[in-house]
């Protein structure tokens, strides 16, 4: 069967998705802990750094690049002692991607659904 | 949320969906609307997104699921608004491998064997393929790899394909007649293609398909109008006019226009018809000016328009200027440029010549064999 559509969500918006939902999101890797299958990204915005802890164990073995950017699709959940955390399902490297553009790409997209909703919204 | 839910009447007639242009492109959906668009009940295959009659699509995403056949591939694609199956037949190429190896070298063999008889023809040498020439067993052999690594793809990695829709078992998949794996490591085709759908969607799938004509809307009244104007002025060979001799054509125009103004209103609450007609014919006059087909030769009281194509001094004025200037050493090689013909023309002839009017005359004169383009915007004469 097919998964659901992984969503793109930006790395502060992961915590408010609720439990189960597919997202896809960005970030650099800062840690990989192999033995316990978790990798965290992160990353910066509105001067605050924000985490997105990744479960690997789907996607192993990967090649680790600390510092480099990765994009991961997946599905949420809650984990305690972490909080959100999402299991990957793909894990990329995309190192040298233009942050800035693709958060204006997610924003465009979003304003466009946005957009279509109101005017659908209205006739009916 | 349905994105296009319609009733069977509103469908619109099937003779009428190759007059959308959407129909027969490969429309690039988000895959959320691949999946909802609904299916046409006078045949079955066709779908439609917004009235827009769509049966083939374009779509770009993540592998997150695959499953291989002996002939195909299943690949889920998600482009961050849905998932789809893609059915993915593998070609002729990928297969001979697998079923039939035998095929394959005698094919290549064949091949090898032509061209080095071809080779001992012409140079008299012996057939044997120094590694650094070309040899058509590796390069086949190279070109079946290529092809085989861009069609099998992993989980995670990115997928274009085009096909037209299909549902089967209830699910809709895209049956892909082009698919291939893309190599994006920085994200820049995602990127583009993510700024560039919604472009489309407002320019065209989100736009009513305009399959009957409506002629209401003043767009296009001001393009009948134009349209009246040009007809008339080609019938009649008309050289030279005033406003008045063509605002009468437009008189139908804005008569037969809805009456906005109920009966309890009065009548100075909208623009007279007398008004709405000089209005139109104004912006009628000014269009055709700003496409070269008329131009005022002197701007007076008096309003005349001349005719463009049938203004023979001015033909004969542009041909001058060419015929003298082509002789003059600076323009002997390349020929004059639009420019400095355009300027000649307004100190010789009139100064609001336009350059669209220009551009119209040396068309003219250029169909006629009278001048020659020599490169683009230059012109000579022989």
């Amino acid at each position: 069967m097919l998964p659901a559509a992984a969503i793109f969500h930006f790395p502060w918006e992961i915590n408010s998705v609720k439990e189960g939902g597919s997202v896809r999101t960005y970030g650099r890797l800062v840690c990989y802990q192999p033995e316990e299958s978790r990798a965290t990204l992160s990353a910066q915005h509105a001067s605050k750094e924000h985490h997105v802890v990744v479960h690997t164990l789907f996607v192993e073995p990967f090649n680790p690049i600390i510092g480099a950017q990765y994009i991961v699709l997946g599905e949420t959940e809650n984990t305690e002692g972490i909080g959100v955390m999402v299991r990957a399902r793909v894990l990329n490297c995309v190192d040298g991607v233009n942050i800035a553009l693709l958060q204006k790409a997610i924003n465009e997209q979003r304003s466009f659904f946005r957009e279509r909703e109101c005017k659908q919204g209205k006739p009916a | 949320m349905q994105a296009a839910t319609m009733d069977p009447s509103e469908e619109p007639p099937s003779v009428l969906w190759g007059l959308d242009p959407v129909f027969s492109a490969f429309a690039r959906l988000y895959v959320r609307d691949i999946l909802q668009m609904t299916e046409s009940t006078q045949v079955p295959g066709i779908y439609f997104y917004n009235s827009h009659p769509i049966y083939k699509v374009d779509a770009l995403g993540t592998v997150v699921y695959k499953r291989e056949r002996e002939d195909f591939f299943c690949y889920g694609v998600d482009d961050g608004t849905g998932v789809i199956n893609c059915l993915c037949w593998k070609s002729n190429l990928f297969r001979e491998e697998e079923d039939d190896p035998g095929k394959f070298s005698a094919l290549t063999t064949v091949m090898f064997h032509s061209v080095s008889l071809s080779e001992t023809h012409a140079g008299g040498k012996h057939s044997d393929v120094s590694p650094g020439s070309f040899n058509p067993v590796t390069e086949l052999k190279k070109l079946r790899e290529a092809q085989q690594k861009n069609c099998r793809l992993e989980i995670g990695e990115l997928l274009r394909v085009r096909g037209p829709v299909k549902t089967s078992r209830h699910q809709r998949e895209i049956m892909a007649s082009t698919y291939y794996k893309v190599d994006d490591p920085v994200m820049a085709v995602q990127i583009a293609w993510m700024m560039e759908i919604p472009q489309l969607y407002r320019q065209c799938y989100d736009k009513p398909p305009q399959l009957q004509h409506k002629a209401e809307s003043d767009t296009s009244s001001l393009s009948k109008a134009t349209n009246i104007i040009k007809d008339f002025l080609k019938q009649k060979s008309v050289s030279r006019f005033r406003p008045y001799d063509v605002q009468d054509l437009l008189q139908p125009l804005v008569s037969c226009q809805p009456q906005t103004t109920s009966a309890d209103q009065e009548p100075e609450a909208g623009p007279s018809a007398c008004q709405q007609l000089r209005q139109l014919l104004k912006e009628a006059l000014e269009l055709l000016q700003d496409e070269g087909i008329i131009y005022r030769k002197v701007k007076s009281q008096d309003e005349i328009y001349h005719v463009t194509a049938q203004d023979k001094d001015l033909l004969i004025a542009v041909k001058d200027i060419i015929r003298e200037d082509s002789k003059r050493e600076k323009y002997a090689e390349k020929g004059c440029h639009i420019l400095h013909i355009l300027s000649a023309v307004r100190q010789r002839h009139s100064l609001n010549v336009s350059k669209a009017a220009l551009e119209l005359v040396l068309r003219s004169l250029e169909c006629n064999s009278d001048i020659v383009s020599t490169s683009e915007h230059h012109y000579t004469v022989f």
